[in-house]
């Protein structure tokens, strides 16, 4: 104990402190402070272990396989020429294609819904149905996106079949583009109705009781004054949205069907994403057919990221209305 | 007001009421989908069976007294029984529509019960014939085989022509979750005691100790990003640093349960710092400001006046978190793995119960219907822990004036 006692005297002598509480706060503070730094880190280390992993088919030979060119892998329009374990051939740019026209469409479909039923629920449904339908949104984002994933592979799949099958189309038992589109519309759904509710519910009263004033009818008032002072909270519903469309790997996986080349633009097309992409033959656990899984997630990373400085940008042009 | 407006008023307001319609219609679909097609698996047994079915070629000791048990009145028109053994077969199919012999029912005197020893044990330990196992071969000493393909009657009959068998092939059912579960209870414990202090400290360092500069501000949106992080981005990073990590530290070769409930509590921080935040910010400067006041320092005021009013955040982080560790596939498939495991170890390989869905998806031929089955287990949790979540935060949250 002596020992002890003499040591916490010592560093009070350091540190200037005048009681042992002083010690302690300090010892807790940087505790904490370790903490903080590293729940921080994480995001660093997650860039630097990926960007590492990812720049090795491009830097190395790849045990004898060869260099990946990288503005053949950036601009590629197979995925894969010749056999695993082989070649050197690998290319994401129709992937790219791919994920980015699935994910716009998927928001053209879930935007107009998600956004009018955030204005039902903020605006004109009565409190109890509100309360209901907020509920059920809830529930929406809290389902799991392997059940979205078995949802679709189950109905959503049967349905783009029989839909084909009208247009004459053959599918591959479902497998489509329009299957993921329609997937993840349902699953960026609840995303941004909730955030588009909030950035509803947000607009300034004052706005609101001068379009009233001035004749407007309720109905008037939330489409042309609301909706319009919220569109900036609205647009970040949407690269929320975005983003999560772009990251989302299992259930997309379950019903792209897995194109190895592309890229595909016809609805009733098989289609892949960088993400059910990156799903695909787990089974190898070394060289260049596993670390080019990396390649394509730093290509995932830098994607979302571009995608989301475009509409933050589009969103700094569409201004900012007066909000609480 | 016109009646033209009154019109263009009302089809408007009628286009949000079918927007807000979809949401409702999309989740009953879902539901109605998922228990249609589980609800046929959903029993108790699933939970407590292995998944992948287990062989024995099984020996008979010498039988004095033969079984006798009348036959059951509950079985089926289709159901044969032998009074002499003591029990019922059927013939069905198995999900590859491979024609295969069921064991319906097991008498309590049957000898198939009492007298049967596990021909590849060393020590020859007894084993039973079960409800649900499914019968393959019998090889008798005197004459031909009965093979299941000839059909359940005509085993029976082979079998209650003699009085001993040399040996019976006969194997269990499979198809249950006990592995999956068991990883999923494994996986939600590691990580939460692995993400929870981290994270209610760090949200107690940025709400109570951090000066407003500009670190901190770097430190905060540097969490934020993790949240807009997207999972399977955070199953590299286990595959990359926390799979080499647990290999060299443990007996674990390859992705385990370690890893990935390391892997999992990255991705649940940003989730229990903000909750925790949000119920720290709630409590007012004057508790803290009484408390120094009476003499208590900086860490006996955080840890016995402003945490304690933090618990009902920490309780809904919890919850939430849980939650995403049982619906988490996509991070997990790269930071464990996807083979499906009855053993389980934390140093070894297996599934939770969404990858084990994705497993079970992936598979050739597909099992929807077991997928489903799981489905509905993960729902119903992961849903009853959203409303409960909602009950916590409307009970326990503590109104500061």
């Amino acid at each position: 104990m002596t020992e002890i006692k003499k040591q916490i005297t010592r560093f009070k002598k350091k540190f200037n402190f005048n009681s042992k509480k002083e010690v302690i706060d300090f010892l807790v503070r940087t505790f904490f402070l370790l903490s903080t730094i590293l729940s921080a880190s994480f995001i660093v280390i997650i860039i630097i272990f990926i960007a590492q992993k990812g720049v090795i088919p491009f830097v190395t030979d790849n045990d004898g396989i060869g260099r990946v060119n990288l503005w053949k892998f950036l601009t590629g329009l197979d995925w894969l020429k010749g056999t695993a374990f082989k070649s050197n051939l690998y290319g994401v740019g129709f992937i790219i294609i791919n994920t980015l026209y699935i994910s716009f469409f998927a928001l053209l479909i879930s935007m107009p819904i998600g956004v009018l039923t955030a204005l039902f629920i903020a605006k004109i449904a009565p409190k109890k149905i509100a309360e209901f339908l907020r509920t059920v949104v809830e529930l929406l984002a809290a389902v799991p996106s392997i059940v979205y994933g078995l949802f679709g592979s189950g109905l959503i799949l049967t349905l783009v079949y029989n839909l084909a099958k009208i247009f004459g189309v053959q599918s591959k038992g479902g497998n489509s583009v329009l299957a993921v589109i329609l997937v993840l519309a349902l699953m960026i759904l609840p995303t941004i109705t909730a955030l588009s509710e909030v950035a509803i519910r947000s607009v300034n009263k004052d706005i609101e009781h001068g379009s009233l004033a001035l004749g407007a009818t309720r109905t008037q008032t939330n489409f042309k004054v609301v909706l319009s002072s919220a569109k900036s909270g609205i647009f970040s519903a949407a690269i929320l949205g975005l983003g999560r469309a772009l990251g989302e790997a299992t259930a997309v996986s379950l019903v792209a069907g897995n194109a190895r080349s592309g890229p595909s633009l016809a609805f009733f097309e098989i289609t892949s994403t960088l993400t059910s992409t990156m799903l695909q033959g787990l089974k190898e656990t070394i060289g260049i057919d596993y670390d080019i899984r990396f390649s394509v997630g730093l290509v995932l990373m830098v994607v979302i990221l571009f995608s989301n400085l475009t509409l933050n940008f589009i969103k700094k042009k569409v201004g900012n209305v007066d909000v609480k | 007001m016109s009646n033209k407006r009154k019109r263009i008023d009302l089809i408007y307001q009628g286009i949000t009421y079918a927007a807000a319609s979809v949401a409702v219609i999309v989740l009953s679909m879902i539901f109605i989908y998922v228990f249609t097609n589980g609800s046929g698996l959903l029993n108790f047994g699933l939970i407590t069976t292995d998944y992948h079915a287990k062989f024995y070629n099984s020996g008979i000791q010498e039988v004095d007294q033969f079984s006798t048990a009348p036959r059951p009145d509950n079985l089926g028109e289709d159901t044969y029984y032998s009074e002499k053994w003591g029990i019922a077969l059927a013939d069905s199919e198995d999900r590859e529509g491979k024609l295969v012999i069921t064991v319906e029912y097991v008498s309590e005197d049957s000898p198939l019960k009492n007298l049967m020893y596990d021909k590849n044990s060393e020590d020859e330990k007894p084993i039973q014939l079960e409800e649900g196992d499914i019968l393959g071969t019998i090889k008798f000493n005197d004459k031909g085989s009965a093979l299941s393909i000839y059909g359940a009657k005509n085993m029976l009959d082979e079998l209650d022509e003699e009085d001993t068998f040399r040996e019976m092939v006969f194997y269990t059912k499979g198809g249950g979750i006990r592995g999956s579960i068991i990883t999923t209870l494994y996986l939600i414990g590691l990580t939460m005691l692995l993400a929870l202090p981290i994270g209610v400290f760090t949200a107690i360092y940025l709400n109570e100790f951090a000066p407003i500069n500009r670190f901190t501000n770097i430190l905060r949106s540097m969490i934020e990003v993790l949240t807009g992080v997207p999972s399977i981005i955070f199953g590299l990073m286990g595959l990359a640093v926390f799979v080499p990590l647990t290999v060299k530290y443990t007996p674990a070769d390859s992705g385990n349960i370690i890893s990935g409930a390391m892997t999992l509590a990255v991705i649940l921080l940003p989730v229990i710092i903000r909750s925790t935040e949000e119920s720290l910010k709630v409590v007012p400067d004057a508790f803290r400001q009484a408390s120094l006041a009476l003499g208590a320092n900086e860490t006996q005021t955080t840890f016995k006046v402003v945490l304690p009013s933090a618990i009902p955040g920490i309780l809904t982080a919890t919850l939430l978190a849980i939650g995403r560790v049982i619906g988490e596939s996509a991070a997990l498939i790269f930071a464990i793995g996807t083979a499906i495991k009855d053993d389980i170890s934390i140093f070894g390989k297996s599934t939770s119960l969404a990858v084990h869905i994705w497993s079970l998806m992936t598979d050739e031929p597909a099992n929807i219907e077991l997928a489903s089955t799981i489905a509905v287990i993960i729902l119903i949790i992961v849903l009853a822990l959203n409303l409960l979540v909602k009950l916590v935060s409307k009970k326990f949250t503590k109104k500061f004036d």
